[in-house]
């Protein structure tokens, strides 16, 4: 491993031929002080504050571009260093503005930390200082660009990770400007990074400013929850509130980065509309109450309308923790019903979670071709798509099966559009173009296939891959024949010896299947719950107007006067009040301990980083007090880390596959796919009002083929089920695909 | 023997009386120094640390920046302090609320802040009619430093060529 011996003050180092010197100081914890190195980035060496000395090379050399070779000797706090180091500093402080105590980044400041070490404390510039007008970039990032020192950092972040090449440096020398070359604000669902790359105040987080001192908060490792990634994050809080979440580093999840929904999702939190009291509806008035009145109204309310067990059904939003999931299928089942489901949003219950991923996060990184179907990856696992991006960095290459041709912020190879109806017949074709070319007997059903020139295309390149991967997406969730398609991809997958990534769940859904929180044979999934048999329910973080594929079937089904709906939930609103009899105020994300099962299998578990607000109590309390006085047994629980441990020790509840009708299917039909933006996906984030404000959370589009629209008899700018109608080429035909923040109609 | 009579012939002679008489004598017609507070005041150093104001520029603008470096430095966790941005865009407090039951009256305010904006009058002659009197807010200290603008500036002038 290591083949050279260098000497860092004085100090013997092995290290490997060509590795930087600042890498092997910061691994031996040499402090070099540096602001445009970053780990994760590429080396541009323009601040040169991490000049060090080399001995036998006159001038000093910058550490973060100077290769180690053998027997070199390297001082960092000799005179020579020191001297360089300072010039440099003074040189950066000549136009970076005193203007720290207004400054959100003070305190936290990788210029004020420098400069304590090595600037001087009485400055010989007498001349103007640069003054440089700032351009809005959107809701979530608060530019002052006057502090700008130009490390370039945010301008690689956007070229390197990012992949949207948002911020460059224009003009020369004291006139370079670091600034965006659109102004219609940042694009990228990453861009939140850039606050955390940026080593002075230029780049601040816009909803947080000047709420608090960075010094004054009180900072908790927790786990974002908003997807498949589990991304690891401190959540900030001050006076009891969170402020901010910053990036937790974890190289095999997350590396340095998360997305704007992990980082900017904590505004909802404090949201008017935060359930704070325990309600009771009667004679349909709703009256605040205590505790106690409130889970004896609900527990007899349940008792009394459900006859029989059978008549009381369980829902959960795909967000709960492990511990909450654990506790609720546990009070269910012993209570004696098998109605229970998380899987609101689902047209089918699919074989799509049976379908298990085999590869991990980190392993994405080095796959030579993906086929991606049914996702727009970008948005609705930006994590995942990072990977995919720094696959394709490395050569790989990406095709993709899509019912829309969606904007990847890396090239796609070949992009099938098909809409739902005909995603069947497409992966039909590949399949048998796989087996066409390895020579394989096909399956009778595909007798009648003919593969196109497009299909044979994507099974060569998934043939050719050594170590390709199929991605599954959550577009799969509403689509009617989601059965056929899971087992379709299956079968691709192992005909053509690829890998696959299942990230048609999000959320902790993992968490959900891991504890078997679905019905068995004998139970009524949620989809078929809302028939007349049903007379309880017991609701857990549900939203009736987003989270239910039929939201109008369930919220019609609530709003009865005889069925009785007991809501645990973090927040109010009008649809909720109408339909459930009692809501239980819920501790949400980041104020209650829980665990998030992510895409590898790994169980995360994060502690509560601040208190609930009003008389709101962590949810596996309340599931726990209930089942108590329900007079269940097996709910003696002290503490969330024993149902924890209950919890983990059961074994993935898999679903097993269902058997496929490949012969009838009905695709003559116009379809319409409802995908939400990601900003509307649970509840806390649909509240976080930064989110809004960006052009992801804005979308809010019905496209359509313009053949299609004539079907439809729509024009641009119409609505459509409420949703402005936008004619476009690169939509697949007799489909129309619904992007946008408002609530399911269809 | 020697030092009974000489005691004998001083009690006699009421010495003790004539000693403390000399003093009485001396003060007698020498400058008084009683003050007569409160018509009369004592001088006060330019440093004195008496009871909080906050400032403002001439222009009537509050000097104030909710930097919060005074509640960082404060031994007794005495201020309380909490910021907003304004519609204008600056950085301002909403609250800023001093506990002088806590303060001890150190100065590190006065000392941390970048803006001269929290100091430390000369008054020292307040009382509070309740105990939750004790606690000051921004529209009091405000009110303060408006009224003492012309004496805190002048001590600051005094103070300033020994900074």
């Amino acid at each position: 491993m290591s083949d050279i011996e260098i000497e860092i003050d004085g100090q013997l180092v092995r290290a490997n031929q060509g590795d930087s010197i600042i890498n092997i100081a910061d691994r031996e914890g040499i402090e070099v002080p540096r602001f445009c190195y970053h780990k994760k980035l590429s080396v541009a060496a323009n601040c040169r504050m991490c000049l060090v000395d080399v001995e036998g090379v006159p001038k000093a050399q910058p550490a973060c571009s100077t290769p180690a070779a053998n027997g070199m000797k390297i001082h960092t706090k000799n005179d020579k260093a020191k001297f360089a180091q300072k010039a440099v500093m003074e040189f950066l402080l000549i136009n970076h503005p005193l203007d720290c105590p207004i400054c959100d980044q003070g305190g936290e400041c990788e210029l004020q930390d420098v400069a304590m070490e090595y600037g001087s404390d009485v400055s010989k510039f007498n001349e103007g200082k640069r003054i440089v007008p700032d351009k809005g970039i959107g809701a979530l990032i608060q530019t002052d660009m006057t502090r700008c020192i130009h490390c370039t950092r945010c301008v690689r972040f956007g070229a390197e990770v990012a992949g949207i090449v948002e911020m460059g440096g224009t003009g020369r020398g004291e006139g370079v400007k670091i600034e965006p070359f659109l102004t219609e604000g940042i694009q990228s669902e990453l861009s939140g990074n850039m606050i955390d790359v940026c080593p002075v105040g230029a780049l601040t987080s816009k909803p947080f400013r000047y709420e608090a001192r960075t010094w004054q908060m009180n900072a908790v490792q927790s786990v974002a929850r908003h997807d498949l990634v589990g991304s690891n994050i401190y959540t900030q809080s001050y006076r009891g509130k969170v402020k901010r979440v910053v990036a937790r580093d974890n190289d095999s999840i997350n590396e340095t980065w998360i997305s704007d929904r992990d980082r900017f999702s904590y505004e909802g939190l404090n949201h008017e509309s935060r359930a704070l009291k325990p309600k009771v509806k009667i004679d349909g008035l709703w009256q605040e109450t205590d505790w106690q009145e409130a889970l004896k109204f609900a527990i007899d309310g349940i008792k009394n309308n459900a006859n029989s067990s059978e008549q009381f059904g369980v829902l959960s939003s795909k967000y709960a923790s492990l511990e909450e999931f654990y506790l609720l299928q546990k009070l269910a089942r012993n209570f004696g019903t098998e109605n229970i489901d998380f899987r609101l949003d689902q047209a089918q219950l699919s074989n799509a979670s049976s379908l298990e991923s085999t590869i991990t996060l980190s392993e994405i990184e080095s796959i030579d071709h993906a086929l991606i179907v049914g996702s727009y990856t970008r948005l609705e696992q930006p994590m995942i798509n990072h990977r995919i991006r720094k696959a394709t960095l490395n050569g790989a290459s990406v095709n993709t099966i899509n019912s829309k041709k969606f904007d990847f912020n890396y090239k796609t190879g070949l992009d099938v559009l098909t809409s739902p109806q005909k995603l069947r017949a497409t992966l039909q074709s590949v399949l048998k173009a796989i087996h066409n070319k390895t020579n394989k007997d096909a399956p009778s059903f595909l007798s009648q296939v003919s593969p196109e020139d497009i299909h044979n295309k994507i099974a060569d390149d998934l043939i050719e891959s050594k170590n390709g991967v199929i991605v599954l997406g959550e577009h799969l969730n509403s689509n009617l024949d989601s059965i056929a398609i899971t087992s379709l991809i299956e079968q691709i997958a192992s005909a053509a010896d690829l890998k696959i990534a299942n990230i048609t769940l999000s959320g902790n859904s993992l968490s959900a299947e891991k504890v078997g929180f679905m019905p068995d044979e004998k139970g009524m999934s949620a989809a078929s719950m809302f028939n007349e048999s049903t007379k309880a329910f017991l609701l857990m973080d549900v939203d009736l107007e987003y989270d239910f594929f039929d939201s109008k079937s369930a919220q019609d089904c609530f709003n009865q006067e005889d069925v009785f709906v007991v809501a645990l939930s973090s927040f109010e609103n009008q649809s909720l009040l109408n339909g459930a009899d009692v809501i239980l105020p819920m501790a949400s994300y980041y104020e209650t301990s829980g665990t998030h099962i992510n895409f590898d299998g790994q169980a995360q578990s994060f502690s509560a980083s601040v208190k609930s607000p009003g008389d709101s109590k962590p949810g596996w309390k309340i599931i726990k007090v209930m089942a108590d006085l329900f007079e269940l047994e097996g709910f003696d629980y002290i503490d969330s880390t024993q149902v924890k441990e209950q919890a983990l020790q059961l074994s993935r509840n898999k679903s097993s596959f269902k058997d496929v009708d490949f012969e009838n299917f009905d695709d003559s039909q116009i379809t319409t796919h409802w995908q939400y933006t990601p900003y509307v996906t649970d509840s806390v984030t649909r509240r976080a009002s930064a989110l809004q404000k960006t052009n992801i959370g804005m979308i809010d589009s019905a496209f359509v083929s313009e053949a299609t629209a004539k079907k439809l008899g729509i024009g641009n700018d119409d609505l459509y089920l409420g949703v402005p109608v936008s004619i476009v080429d690169s939509v697949a035909e007799d489909y129309v695909f619904v992007h946008t923040n408002q609530a399911r109609k269809a | 023997m020697k030092k009974k009579l000489k005691k004998l012939v001083n009690d006699f002679s009421l010495g003790e009386l004539r000693t403390g008489l000399k003093v009485t004598s001396k003060e007698f017609v020498n400058n008084k120094i009683t003050v007569q507070f409160p018509e009369e005041r004592t001088p006060i150093s330019p440093r004195f640390r008496g009871l909080h104001a906050l400032r403002r520029y001439p222009n009537g603008e509050e000097r104030c920046i909710a930097c919060k470096l005074c509640e960082a430095v404060c031994p007794a966790n005495a201020i309380t302090i909490d910021s907003e941005m304004r519609e204008d865009g600056t950085r301002r407090t909403t609250q800023y609320d001093i506990d002088l039951f806590k303060c001890i009256f150190c100065g590190f305010c006065e000392e941390a802040c970048p803006v001269d904006a929290i100091v430390e009058t000369h008054i020292f002659d307040y009382a509070f009619e309740s105990r939750e009197g004790s606690i000051i807010d921004k529209k009091a200290l405000l009110e303060i430093g408006d009224k003492n603008e012309s004496a805190i500036s002048k001590a600051k002038e005094e103070d300033s060529k020994y900074r």
